[in-house]
């Protein structure tokens, strides 16, 4: 009994969460600083004040504060209203370190390779994960089982920024199999042709491949403790006495079994963004990972907060979309939606 | 006085018996065996290290030896030591952040699980703003504000941030089962006979979910000892003290991988693999014993094969 009508209650509560979870982001973002004793301003104005030995004009103070949004004069819900105001006119304020270039320019060049490396990493881990816990759970209590587990138990365990280095060790320093850095062939003009589509790739082995062996053992072992019961269970004795062949229950098992384990999706995706934010340093790779370890070590607030921001837009649009796409999938989400 | 003593231990006993289960699954055996060992590590480390970890008293990179079991770093100051010295303050940080995390998704968890619709719709709101909120985000955010007030708070922003970006996947898991747990009959007869609810709560509920208490604490502690490596290497956490992330750092920002110093990086990224390896099995084992659908039968598969 296949219905084809919309979810709309669960998309409709989807849509509030989203919301919700966007203004808290936002609201985050606003408070944390004020919340701190002397606002960034005054402390990189003090910073300065020690390194040049007391020159310093106040008027820069105030410019500072200007430029963080911050005016200690007015009252805080006009200061949240000018900072919501600067933020939905795209104005995320100037970068200290790349002076005077705008936040928002920086993140325009840098987010778009921080996205294709996680969506990249997250479908492909989605797919082995899956696939791996589907023969580990089918095959339980075996040498395999164990094997596997224990793989992905130890990748899971193993620092993601370490095996980065290790990787890049091996195959690009010693190996030089893979680049050392960079995301395309400076040789090659940006565009949508083959010899650049064929390099960017090749460029993003090693950082995708980091990502998908850290973050496999999440999908392994949930699809392994998803599939197990499933595969014990009575619709499935029922199924192999009607006569149905081993390739087909296992397959009505494993697809019961991946429901479930679609709602990890969303803690999958935070994972994996964290994961790429930490390595894009590592390997010279131009997304907002890279720009973040300048932005920290320089104490660039205005970076800082625009990274934040940017990425958790983009973290909440891929959740909104793998649950939206959950609501058609999943026919109990379905039943209480409609 | 003495009987009301062994009373209480004898109530200790009940609640912590899921620690005793620890052993009843290979898997948490053997995480639990080697997390045993890291603690023996050091606790020696505490009263114990060849060289002052943090002085520099040597010549630079130099290799293993008998003299510096696992060579000096680039800056003279002796691995070995550093690694013994280092380990009370990593395994700290990982239980502290397990402990405190693990409280405190016990806590909202429990109480949404019992509070009115609007209260749990709230809760909820707040449990996924964390939950989607890339960890590394709210660790870079809150790490640089630490750092721009130049104060040393010793480990305290550190674990801070690492319990406030912990949290929350606890709170979901303590939420849903503490949501099938209250609907069970025995808690309904409890209410009707008169049973106050903080002691439901503690008697029946808490103790009920106790295998998934001990279960998420390991999972939480395990992200304590990622999210140390993660602060830490972002540059963001307290870098003039010796654990194990530090250790990281510093070899990674002495390219000590590029110059062939491996026993500068490698003895401080395998013990805390390792550390982690173990937080994991027993996570992994404790939801074994947890989840009866996942336990093995061995008397039951005999039976089959025969």
């Amino acid at each position: 009994m296949i219905t084809t009508a919309i979810p709309v209650k669960y998309i409709f509560k989807r849509l509030i969460i989203f919301v919700s979870v966007f203004f808290g982001a936002l609201t985050l973002n606003f408070v944390l600083p004020r919340l701190m004793p002397g606002n960034p301003a005054e402390v990189i104005y003090q910073d300065l004040i020690k390194a040049s030995g007391g020159t310093i004009n106040t008027a820069y103070l105030h410019q500072l504060e200007a430029e963080y949004g911050i005016s200690t004069g007015k009252p805080i819900y006009v200061q949240y209203l000018i900072y919501l105001n600067d933020l939905f006119h795209g104005n995320l304020g100037v970068s200290i370190s790349f002076y005077p270039e705008p936040v928002s320019a920086i993140l325009i060049q840098a987010l778009p390779w921080t996205l294709f490396l996680v969506i990249s990493a997250v479908t492909i881990s989605f797919f082995i994960g899956n696939r791996l816990g589907r023969y580990a759970g089918i095959n339980r209590n075996t040498g395999k089982d164990l094997a596997i587990d224990l793989f992905s138990m130890f990748m899971a365990a193993f620092p993601a920024f370490v095996l980065a280095f290790i990787l890049l060790d091996i195959f690009s320093v010693y190996g030089k199999v893979f680049p050392i850095g960079g995301a395309y062939s400076s040789s090659i003009t940006m565009g949508f042709n083959l010899p650049f589509i064929f390099s960017t790739a090749y460029h993003a082995v090693l950082p995708v491949a980091t990502i998908i062996l850290t973050s496999l053992g999440g999908w392994v072992l949930g699809m392994r403790n998803n599939i197990i019961p499933n595969v014990n269970s009575d619709y499935i004795s029922f199924s192999r006495n009607l006569g149905m062949k081993d390739y087909q229950i296992k397959s009505i098992a494993y697809r019961n079994a991946l429901l479930p384990n679609l709602t990890g999706f969303s803690m999958s995706i935070g994972l994996s963004v964290s994961g790429v934010i930490i390595e894009e340093s590592i390997f010279s790779y131009p997304g907002v990972g890279m720009y973040m370890i300048t932005a920290i070590n320089n104490l660039d607030y205005p970076l800082l907060q625009g990274i934040f921001l940017m990425v958790i837009i983009a973290v909440l649009v891929g959740n909104l979309i793998v649950d939206i796409l959950l609501g058609f999938l999943d026919p109990r989400i379905k039943q209480e939606g409609e | 006085m003495g009987l009301k003593g062994s009373k209480s231990i004898g109530i200790l006993l009940k609640i912590f018996k899921p620690i005793g289960m620890l052993l009843q699954n290979n898997k948490s055996k053997a995480g639990f065996m080697l997390l045993l060992s890291i603690v023996v590590f050091a606790i020696v480390g505490i009263f114990y290290t060849p060289f002052p970890p943090n002085a520099y008293l040597f010549k630079n990179s130099l290799p293993p030896s008998y003299s510096h079991l696992l060579g000096t770093t680039g800056y003279g100051q002796d691995v070995f030591s550093q690694l013994i010295g280092g380990a009370a303050p990593t395994l700290m940080i990982g239980f502290s952040v397990g402990i405190l995390g693990t409280l405190i998704s016990v806590f909202v968890g429990v109480l949404s699980g019992f509070a009115s619709k609007a209260v749990n719709e709230v809760i909820n709101a707040i449990v996924n703003v964390f939950l989607v909120i890339p960890g590394v985000l709210l660790i870079m955010l809150f790490g640089a504000y630490f750092l721009g007030i130049h104060q040393n708070l010793g480990y305290f922003p550190t674990i801070l941030i690492l319990v406030v970006t912990g949290w929350a996947f606890g709170a979901r898991t303590f939420r849903s089962v503490t949501l099938s747990v209250a609907k069970r009959d025995y808690i309904l007869s409890s209410i009707l006979i008169g049973e106050k609810r903080l002691s439901i709560i503690f008697r029946q509920i808490i103790k009920s979910i106790m295998p998934v208490i001990v279960s998420n604490f390991f999972f939480t502690a395990m992200y304590g000892t990622m999210g140390l490596t993660f602060v830490e290497y972002l540059g963001v956490g307290n870098l003039q003290q010796v654990n194990w992330g530090t250790m990281l750092y510093w070899a990674i920002n002495n390219e000590a991988y590029l110059v062939g110093e491996w026993w500068w990086i490698l003895p401080p990224a395998i013990l805390i693999s390792v550390l982690m390896f173990a937080f994991i099995l027993l996570n992994f084992g404790m939801d074994e014993i947890a989840n009866p659908a996942l336990r093995v039968f061995k008397v039951k598969k005999e039976k089959v094969k025969s």
